[in-house]
């Protein structure tokens, strides 16, 4: 009946191999739900109305759609969420560009084979991964000697160098051929104004990697802020999400305004919509941004 | 490295003159980084010293009466600080095993898919998680488990079961903890092993069909064996850093619950919280514990990758 061996095998084959594609599929299918689940939850609530979540409970589709909430947290409560969000993003920003040009200027240096003491400093560099001082003496050096209370510096100086991100950087940096750098130096050029007009050019997609990692870093950041800020107007948003979940009047203003107490909080709806709020720039960025982070981790984090 | 006295005296430092000469420019690019090195973990160390006084902040770090080793017996005989050692090893040992078992099986179903449709979004989706704050993980936290309007128990209800005050039993949190963090980092490793796996020479796996094995073997006995490297070089980064809890995951999903707080007090948040109620210097000690044992077992699960992996190290 089959005259061929070889298709013989290969529909012997295919009886074995396809309930295994089916468990893979499965599989995948069921986790990729697990990830997507709660966020679709966070955000149909934001979307419902109050007092449907606190008779029927938190469901997957409002009950009654309402945007409410969102009226609430950018309107009546006074301009919390505003400021939050412009502290998020002048430190995401400032945050950022501070840390490509510090993380760039050095990883260049040490890509340069000749430096004589490029060993010397990336120990000291490594050193920092492996031993440290401890939370106790880092927060009494920033708070007391270097004056990060209440301050922008106090946001964005303890996140601004990731010796990680520098030897992600620096491996790439080694690829480019020293030749490129030679002639230039002929041409009279200084090593800053090689590092400006040579590698910086060449290397755009390794500094958009390094940077955008920075940036979710500096935006997902709230622990500065607990250790540093106490001054409302300069939480971040994600230190003010933590609050709010801890007690949802942190989300008022200091002084409310005469008739204005006797306004109803959305407490439950609040919360998810301000998590929605959270990560809003971060899901509407993701599919542009995702590659990048792919790409970043396949090429830095394990090495053959 | 010792420099021998009566020979070349001025030769090191001659060669050091020159070399600075020759590429300042480099150096000074070196410097902004190196300054931050400084101020935010070489300075530090002197902090330290506080950990053998008895920290008054008027007095400051190098006025404060010394105490010795005071502080370290406190840690000993502190059921609190030992509960603390003992949740961090468990909730890193569930994350290191969890962390190695599901990714490779994402791993490979993924793999599994070719390059289709599918394929790219259920990455998409299964990576997104890694890009949310612990704080949102909170907030998502308290969507699932809040006693009242909580999905969990709003499913119970529609069950007719009676529902669960999830909040206030301190002994599941464990296990959430290590499921949010197997939720949020499974997406991340399984790229990992992507990446390893779209090195494996395609031949190979050809053969073995050639022979008459079937995917399981293949897997069993290609796919495994070769994803080995990254897996054991993984588990040795994990290895060395079993004692540092994840500060932010527990702070930020628990912060300072009164009731889930105790269950799954790591050292990190230990040190933490005794920093208000047991003083500066007990938290120094604490946390210069922690730190010492790390280096200790980052060093060795060094030399362990070095041996393995043919002399290369973990960093």
């Amino acid at each position: 009946m089959k005259p061929f061996p070889g298709r013989h095998r290969s529909i012997r084959q295919s009886r074995g191999d396809v309930p295994f594609k089916v468990i893979c599929v499965v599989f995948v299918v069921f986790f990729s739900l697990i990830c997507l689940y709660p966020l679709w939850l966070v955000l149909s609530v934001s979307l419902s109305d109050e007092t449907d979540v606190l008779r029927y409970g938190y469901a997957m589709w409002p009950r009654k759609f309402s945007l409410d909430t969102y009226y609430y947290i950018f309107r009546q409560s006074g301009s919390r969420i505003t400021d939050s969000y412009i502290v998020t993003i002048v430190t995401t920003l400032v945050g950022t560009l501070g840390a490509l040009l510090v993380t760039g200027m050095i990883s260049f240096a040490l890509s340069i084979k000749h430096l004589r003491y490029r060993g010397v400093i990336a120990f000291v560099c490594n050193f920092t991964i492996i031993f440290s001082a401890g939370l106790i003496p880092w927060y009494i050096i920033c708070s007391r000697y270097l004056g990060f209370t209440n301050t922008y510096a106090g946001l964005i100086l303890p996140s601004m160098f990731s010796v990680w991100y520098m030897f992600m950087l620096r491996t790439f940096l080694s690829d480019i051929p020293p030749s490129l750098y030679e002639s230039a130096t002929l041409d009279g050029a200084g090593y800053f104004g090689i590092f400006w007009r040579i590698t910086v050019p060449l290397s755009k997609t390794a500094l958009l990697t390094i940077g955008l990692m920075y940036a979710l870093n500096y935006w997902n950041n709230w622990w500065n802020a607990l250790f540093f800020i106490n001054r409302k107007e300069l939480y971040p948003l994600q230190f003010l999400l933590y609050n709010v979940l801890s007690s949802v009047n942190a989300i008022r203003g200091g002084q409310m305004p005469a008739g204005v107490g006797s306004i109803k909080i959305p407490a439950e709806t609040v919360k998810m919509s301000l998590t929605v709020v959270t990560i809003g720039p971060i899901i509407l960025l993701y599919p542009f941004i995702q590659k990048y982070f792919i790409s970043g981790i396949m090429s830095g984090a394990v090495k053959e | 490295m010792v420099s021998r006295p009566g020979k070349y005296p001025y030769k090191r430092e001659r060669v050091f003159l020159k070399e600075m000469r020759l590429n300042k420019t480099l150096y000074l690019m070196c410097v902004p980084a190196l300054l931050l090195l400084i101020a935010l973990c070489y300075i530090p160390f002197g902090g330290v010293y506080m950990a053998f006084t008895e920290f008054k902040p008027l007095d400051g770090i190098f006025g404060s009466r010394f105490v010795g080793l005071d502080k370290f017996r406190m840690f000993f005989i502190s059921k609190d600080a030992m509960r603390s050692v003992s949740n961090t090893l468990i909730i890193n040992a569930w994350g290191l095993a969890l962390g190695l078992v599901f990714p490779i099986t994402l791993a490979v179903a993924l793999n599994e898919l070719r390059r289709s449709v599918l394929k790219r979004l259920a990455q998409g989706l299964m990576f997104f998680p890694y890009f949310l704050s612990w704080v949102v993980v909170g907030a998502i936290s308290w969507a699932m488990f809040n006693s009242d309007t909580g999905m969990i128990n709003t499913l119970y209800k529609s069950l007719g079961w009676q529902p669960v005050k999830w909040m206030a039993k301190g002994e599941y949190w464990k296990g959430f903890l290590i499921t949010f963090n197997v939720w949020k980092w499974s997406g991340y490793s399984s790229i990992l092993y992507l990446a390893a796996m779209a090195n494996f020479d395609p031949n190979l796996f050809e053969a073995a069909e050639v022979d008459g094995a079937n995917k399981w073997r293949r897997i069993i006995h290609l796919t495994l064996p070769m994803l080995k490297p990254t897996a054991v070089t993984l588990t040795l980064l994990s290895i060395g850093r079993i004692f540092y809890g994840d500060f932010g995951m527990v702070w930020g999903i628990i912060g300072n619950n009164p009731v889930i707080g105790p269950w799954v007090q790591i050292i990190d948040t230990y040190v933490y919280t005794s920093m208000r109620t047991l003083g500066f210097s007990y938290a120094t000690a604490v946390g210069l514990m922690q730190s010492v044992l790390g280096l200790v077992l980052v060093i060795s699960a060094n030399a362990v990758a070095k041996r393995i992996n043919d002399g290369e190290g973990l960093f």
